[in-house]
């Protein structure tokens, strides 16, 4: 998943004022209301969920939205661990290839029907059916069959069975010791097993949060399960809006008119060196890389002492703490290092543009070459790009910008024609696979993530070995090893792990940031202080309606 | 009359038969591929080749194109890539908002723009005039993000009358009327007053003063007229541009009318929801310029409503 999907083109052209107005934003303070209401108000989206189909979360505003809506068999805390779901418990076949997943008993969905196993082999077919036109199958291709039922070349999923009314077994080709994770992804939440044709309009779950109503580009509006197996939310309801510009959605998060906010980058030393938003403000380490992809089948980018020297070259701390606030940590690997495999004692390349200049001189390109780096719409993104070329200009790379719209500028890179394009990595899932995998193995080339065409084999041997390891230390040592080789390859420019920075009101209590973007659903947040009914001045039909059904 | 209509209604089916092909056309040239956007970052070859069959972009352009057309001329505007909704129906959700919203900053414009033009007109280089001279100036020259941006630093933050964004009751609708009508009350203000003087100094005036009319009923009954019929032109374009989407007023307000979905329908590379959303836009264009024309003919007496003039 990619956040470069929360700006649309529209507020990068409100940037150049933003400048202006934001300080304006921020001086204005005081008096700030209590809220009327007792709807939990998050700002965080900038653009519309795609559906409320979970076959079709591929983005962070819908992957959210489905997790509070439904469950998978497993989940992930806020803390980004693997935890029971609708599964309460499975075992594993020792040889690593069989999942008995036994359902958590009494569980219905929120118009009644019981949960029951049929469903689950139900909604992994119908994620996995091209009818469906999800487009994210793979979660679900290490069950056997699944890839031939995806192709429409077998009936069924061979590998994916009903045992009884509680148990469904899956049968893998190879051994996957993560694959219980991959089952928290979204996009393998259970669903019912008769579906209306507007599923994504009028969901049904199992969450702890069920469908009010859903008015697109501005607002989803959520109830409590109070049936919720693993006990009701503690607030009311839950109203996601759909705000595109940053500095509104800081306007209304001052104006009290919502609860959490994303702080925009741009404006973190503000809020740090302000005491009274100091004390507002909640952090957490995303599971999320920034860094340039070198595309290592290009021109002088083919020899890894020509990447490496693009390391050497960029002042990474620097570019980290003036524009982007700080907020983050610097990357020495792919594996960021909250997870397993990560090797914190690895150091950083370090900005030194003599070592960099020696290492050009040393590949035959004492005078340099020109290059292109690539970039999104994204406004923080674009003011580090333009960093980057002052740094490599210095060692005697002259690098052109070519400023795209995502869409483009991730084509081109699937593509291979950049030979630098500056990215980030969300992770879908909390472990050090969802890094090495799609960005450094080689079957991943190109549409699969890896844009830096990094082709290893060595890499991919023990990506592919740990990805069959069950023991959890070994696994993780093979994934150090093989962060480390890649390291020393350099296929990309190792910038830093992201850190989330919300804004929290002050009368809400329970919310911890989440460390993977579906960990945080909710259930433990209170709004304290707040007496009045819900005031519903905004429309529609008032905070609590009655569900619609399918 | 009628004729005039259904002329000019006939003759709008060639236009829009452009602009589908425009449409179409650009959206081949343009880089960005719509399944690329359905699969998110991480995907397979085999579900890319699999989605882009489906969707029939593996098909010649001619073929897509006529499958694409046949489907517009059966009324079926096709069903988004990326959400799997049917355009129309997306179209029709979000056309109310953009009309309340331009339908606001329209009345605005018209109401605040023509008075203020009328009365600076009536006494030209007085104090009142200058003023207002050098308002309007600012007002068309701010962007109207920045204006947006401001309004709600005022109104919402710092004097909490009107909430900073969203939709929903009037208070919701005024911050984003005013900073999507600034531009056209400074136009139109400084259009009808200039209007108002060319024709104040005008023969038919001067015969009006003399047979002794007061001041105000030569300057509403006899100038205001005659001096609207440039100011109904630009107010039919702006409000036509106003309704075909207002990106920046709807992005800073979080106000979810059409300007944003297009936006983003162009942002993920969603062709059938550009495709639809753009027809149904140039089809709206085509019905204000109408209008506009009719309202001419109701204003102006000189003007006939001969189709083949226009």
């Amino acid at each position: 998943m990619t956040l470069r999907h929360l700006r649309t083109l529209a507020p990068s052209l409100v940037i150049p004022f933003w400048f202006i107005t934001v300080p304006l934003l921020g001086a204005c303070r005081g008096g700030e209301p209590t809220p009327q209401r007792h709807t939990f108000i998050d700002s965080r989206d900038r653009y519309d969920p795609r559906s409320l189909d979970p076959a079709l979360s591929t983005d962070v505003p819908t992957g959210r939205a489905v997790s509070y809506i439904f469950d998978g068999l497993t989940r992930f805390t806020v803390n980004a661990n693997l935890a029971p779901a609708l599964a309460e418990r499975w075992d594993v076949s020792r040889d690593g290839k069989t999942y008995t997943f036994h359902l958590r008993p009494g569980v219905t969905f929120h118009d009644g029907r019981p949960l029951h196993a049929a469903q689950v082999v139900h909604s992994f077919e119908r994620v996995l059916d091209p009818r469906t036109k999800g487009g994210r199958g793979w979660p679900l291709y290490p069950i056997a069959g699944a890839r031939d039922f995806a192709a429409r070349a077998a009936a069924s999923i061979r590998g994916l069975r009903a045992l009884d009314d509680s148990t469904v077994r899956i049968t893998l080709d190879t051994a996957l010791a993560i694959f219980p994770k991959l089952l928290a992804m979204p996009v393998a939440s259970i669903v019912p097993d008769s579906v209306a044709t507007a599923f994504g309009e009028h969901p049904v779950g199992t969450g702890p949060w069920r469908f009010v109503s859903w008015r697109h580009d501005d607002y989803l509006r959520l109830a409590r399960n109070p049936a919720y197996w693993g006990g009701a939310p503690k607030l009311d309801s839950l109203e996601i809006r759909i705000v595109p510009e940053p500095s509104t959605s800081v306007a209304e998060f001052e104006a009290g008119n919502v609860d959490l906010l994303y702080v925009p980058e741009a404006e973190t030393d503000q809020w740090e060196h302000t005491d009274d938003k100091k004390a507002l403000l909640v952090s957490a380490p995303a599971l999320r890389l920034w860094y340039v992809a070198i595309n290592c089948t290009r021109g002088p980018l083919r020899d890894p002492r020509v990447r490496q020297a693009l390391n050497y070259a960029v002042d990474v701390k620097t570019i980290l703490d003036r524009l982007v606030g700080g907020r983050g940590s610097l990357a020495a690997g792919v594996i960021p290092p909250s997870l397993d495999g990560a090797d914190t004692t690895r150091r950083p390349y370090g900005y030194n543009p003599a070592r960099a200049k020696a290492l050009l001189a040393a590949a035959g390109y004492p005078n340099g070459f020109a290059i292109q780096l690539w970039v999104g719409q994204d406004e923080t993104f674009q003011r580090v790009s333009q960093s980057l070329q002052g740094y490599l200009a210095a060692v005697g790379i002259r690098v052109s910008l070519v400023q795209r719209d995502n869409s483009s500028a991730r084509e081109a890179a699937r593509h291979g024609d950049t030979d630098l394009i500056l990215k980030d990595w969300y992770a879908d899932y909390p472990d050090a696979e969802d890094f090495l995998n799609p960005l450094l193995v080689g079957a991943n080339r190109g549409v699969g993530g890896n844009v830096s065409f990094y082709d290893n084999p060595a890499v991919d041997q023990l990506v592919s070995r740990a990805r069959t390891t069950a023991d959890s230390t070994q696994r993780a040592t093979l994934y150090t090893r093989a962060d480390s080789i890649a390291f020393g390859d350099a296929p990309l420019i190792y910038l830093f792990f992201y850190n989330e920075l919300y804004a929290v009101q002050p009368w809400v209590a329970g919310f911890q940031a989440p460390q993977i973007f579906n960990g945080q659903r909710f259930l433990d947040v209170t709004l304290s202080g707040v007496a009045a009914p819900d005031s519903a001045a905004r429309d529609s039909a008032g905070a609590h309606p009655s569900p619609r059904r399918p | 009359m009628l004729s005039f209509i259904l002329r000019r209604l006939l003759l709008a089916v060639p236009t829009l038969a452009g602009v589908l092909v425009v449409t179409f056309l650009l959206l081949f040239i343009a880089p960005g591929d719509p399944v690329m956007e359905m699969v998110g970052e991480r995907a397979d070859s085999t579900t890319v080749a699999q989605l882009r069959h489906q969707l029939h972009l593996d098909e010649s352009r001619p073929r897509q194109f006529a499958a694409y057309a046949g489907g517009v001329l059966r009324g079926d505007l096709g069903t988004s890539f990326i959400t799997g909704r049917p355009i129309a129906r997306d179209v029709a959700q979000r056309f109310p908002k953009t009309l309340e919203l331009a339908g606001a900053a329209m009345l605005l414009a018209a109401v605040l723009g023509i008075s203020v033009g009328v009365i600076t007109a009536a006494r030209p280089n007085g104090w009142l005039d200058r003023l207002t001279l050098a308002v309007t100036y600012l007002g068309i020259s701010f962007p109207v993000y920045w204006v947006g941006l401001i309004l709600i630093l005022v109104f919402a933050m710092m004097l909490h009358w009107l909430p900073p964004s969203g939709s929903g009751g009037i208070a919701f609708l005024i911050l984003p009327a005013c900073a999507l009508g600034t531009r056209s009350i400074a136009f139109l203000a400084r259009m009808t007053r200039s209007s108002m003087l060319d024709v104040l100094g005008s023969d038919y005036v001067r015969t009006a003063r003399a047979k002794g009319l007061t001041r105000r009923a030569v300057l509403t009954r006899h100038a205001l007229r005659n001096a609207l019929i440039p100011v109904i032109t630009v107010l039919g374009l702006d409000f036509g541009s106003y309704l075909t989407g207002s990106i920046l007023t709807e992005t800073v307000f979080s106000w979810p009318g059409l300007g944003r979905y297009v936006v983003n329908a162009i942002s993920r590379r969603d062709l059938p929801a550009i495709q639809g959303s753009i027809l149904f836009l140039s089809v709206v264009f085509v019905i204000v310029n109408l209008v506009t024309d009719l309202v001419y003919a109701g204003v102006d007496p000189r003007v006939e409503l001969v189709a083949a003039a226009k």
